[in-house]
């Protein structure tokens, strides 16, 4: 079960369409705040979250969720070429400008961890 | 009233009389002295100040004019009183005879003695006066002379002043016409006060401002009020430096300008630096604005490349429409390329890892490979060693792959392209590290160019570079405490240009630090 973040519905959407048909379900939310209560509510694989997002950083998000479900694993995506300062929060940092088929294998490769 | 008493020479033959005149001067309480002879009388007048010579015309021993002749032959006694006493009745004429002699009086005996004190009276006041006026016109002089020498004093050390301040300093009369620079002025322009002066001073101002300056001096001499401009100032060799000037007008006691004093003082290092600043804050709003507009493309794409990555294979579209997907699924993919690699400075991962620069090139020259051999280029490689640096591989490569492209497109019709590698030190900061060689045969940069090829957005290459390569390859570089230099030479015919990359290998504290700075 992946949990899908971005406060933009298009990218949203697409996002989560690519993730099915890599065969993933996916359960979305477009801030923080609604991530976070989705979270308390179910059982969640892995957090795919965008960066910059108003009210709640994709950060900022990590870094509560890992206090409510600590085994979550937590891939942040971003249009920002560089890093944000804590970006060690998560398991990976991707930029959005690789792409889906980089995405698809980021995800995967951040499933089977677990 | 008390006075000096002033010496008065009584000369006689006939002691009895001088003894009355003694008796009728005596109350005015000046010196008398006596004398008996003419002969008598030249020896005390040569060793003493005689105010007064109080003589009987007729002696024995000698004519008492012709005394007055010898006395007066002496340049000391030209001024000296001489009173006549004479027994004899002198006519108009012989006294006129005396006058020119430069007798001063006569008295005629007999002796009335109101009448020679008052006479000696006046004559001993008049040479009292004589000696104050000239006792006060010898302070005077004495004055003057100190004066002079304190002025001269001053000149000297005002000259010292003016020749040893770091600006160029003159004077200039009322009219504005130069009569003083001093010695700063002659060792910049190389010129001498009488090359400069008649309008030869216009030879050592830039000619694009020299209209502008002639005018803005000229207005200031005509309304009195203080000059300020700045301008280029053509120095011994020929070039121009920039000078901040500066002219006051120096008032005379009657409140009319007298002189103007001005000052040229060299601002070229400021404004240099002034440019560097404006250039720097510029671009480092370029860069900013380039980080912008990456991150606003970079959404929008992701999107977009994920609505194709779904149309890929969909059932609903035949075959015509698969492939239309397709074509356009790789041009978002060089868009992507190329936000990626031009827009902003990108690492891929969070960890430095060590990387071996020689692999990079080797996976650089690949990518070439087929250019090379397309364009008729030879290839000389020279990997002296593996080159490991830590850091980050992709950021690394594009470095490489920017500047062997710039090779590469630089001989269209073929040359040479060296690659060497190895260890070195730094020519700056003595680090030890790698050095990275990319030589080539090409069209050469041009030394117009040369200060700009690091900047971004500057492009030699028509329309196809987004002139932006160089700037982040030299940035990333820089990131690493390196640097990136190059050297363009033309040789008749052919150009032989080599850009070398230093990467230092112990990494100080402070390449460190400022790095950390312009990730940030």
């Amino acid at each position: 079960m992946i949990l899908c973040v971005d406060d933009e519905p298009n990218a949203l959407v697409l996002r989560k369409l690519v993730l099915q048909k890599a065969g993933y379900e996916v359960i979305t939310a477009s801030s923080g705040k609604q991530a976070l209560e989705m979270a308390e509510s179910r059982p969640i694989d892995l957090l795919l979250s965008d960066q910059l997002m108003p009210g709640m950083t994709g950060t900022q998000l990590a870094k509560q969720i890992r206090v409510i479900a600590p085994k979550t694993r937590i891939v942040l995506i971003s249009g920002v070429n560089e890093m944000p300062p804590d970006a060690s929060v998560a398991d990976v940092f991707l930029s959005k400008v690789e792409g889906p088929d980089a995405l698809c294998n980021t995800v995967a490769s951040a499933l089977s961890k677990l | 009233m008390t006075h000096e008493p002033v010496n008065i020479l009584m000369v006689d033959d006939q002691p009895g009389k001088l003894l009355s005149y003694e008796a009728i001067l005596n109350p005015l309480g000046e010196n008398l002295i006596k004398a008996n002879s003419g002969r008598e009388a030249l020896e005390v007048l040569l060793k003493a100040d005689i105010a007064i010579v109080l003589m009987d015309v007729s002696m024995p021993d000698i004519d008492g004019f012709q005394l007055a002749d010898m006395i007066r032959e002496h340049p000391r006694f030209q001024q000296t009183a001489i009173i006549f006493i004479s027994a004899v009745h002198l006519s108009d004429l012989d006294r006129l005879k005396g006058y020119e002699r430069g007798a001063v009086d006569y008295i005629s005996v007999p002796v009335v003695p109101e009448l020679l004190r008052a006479k000696v009276t006046i004559f001993a006041e008049l040479y009292r006066k004589t000696q104050q006026l000239e006792r006060l016109n010898h302070e005077l002089e004495q004055r003057v002379a100190d004066r002079t020498e304190e002025l001269r004093e001053s000149e000297g050390q005002f000259r010292s002043l003016a020749n040893s301040i770091p600006q160029l300093a003159w004077m200039a009369h009322p009219n504005g016409d130069r009569f003083w620079y001093n010695q700063r002025w002659y060792d910049y322009t190389g010129k001498t006060f009488d090359e400069l002066k008649d309008g030869g001073w216009k030879a050592i101002h830039h000619p694009d401002h020299l209209d502008r300056v002639q005018n803005s001096y000229t207005s200031s001499v005509e309304s009195g009020q203080p000059w300020e401009d700045t301008f280029p100032l053509r120095a011994t060799d020929g070039s121009y430096r920039w000078f901040l000037s500066r002219a006051v007008p120096i008032y005379d006691v009657n409140g009319k300008i007298a002189r103007w004093f001005g000052t040229n003082t060299d601002i070229t290092e400021r404004k240099q630096a002034e440019e560097a600043l404006v250039k720097s804050e510029r671009f480092a709003a370029m860069g900013r604005l380039a980080g912008i507009i990456a991150h606003e493309i970079n959404n929008p794409l992701e999107a977009i490349s994920n609505a194709f990555y779904l149309l890929r294979d969909h059932p609903s579209l035949d075959e015509e429409a698969r492939y239309f997907a397709k074509l356009a699924e790789e041009e978002l993919k060089r868009v992507a390329h190329i936000t990626k690699q031009t827009l902003s400075f990108y690492r891929e991962s969070q960890q430095a890892v060590q990387v071996a620069l020689a692999e990079v090139l080797e996976n650089v020259i690949e990518l070439q490979s087929r250019r090379l051999q397309v364009g008729g280029i030879i290839l000389e490689k020279r990997l002296a060693t593996d080159g490991v640096i830590h850091g980050y591989p992709v950021e690394l490569k594009q470095v490489f792959l920017n500047i062997i492209g710039n090779a590469v497109q630089a001989m269209p019709n073929g040359g040479r392209l060296r690659i060497d590698l190895r260890e070195s030190w730094g020519r700056n900061n003595g680090h030890f590290g790698v050095r990275v060689s990319v030589h080539d045969t090409g069209v050469g940069i041009p030394p117009e160019h040369a200060r700009k090829i690091f900047e971004p957005f500057f492009s030699t290459k028509d329309a196809k570079g987004t002139g932006l390569g160089l700037w982040i390859s030299k940035g990333i570089i820089q990131k690493y405490g390196g640097t990136i230099r190059f050297r363009s030479m033309r040789r008749g015919e052919r150009c032989a240009t080599c850009f070398s990359v230093f990467i230092p290998t112990a990494v100080s504290a402070e390449s460190k630090e400022a790095a950390q700075v312009l990730v940030a």
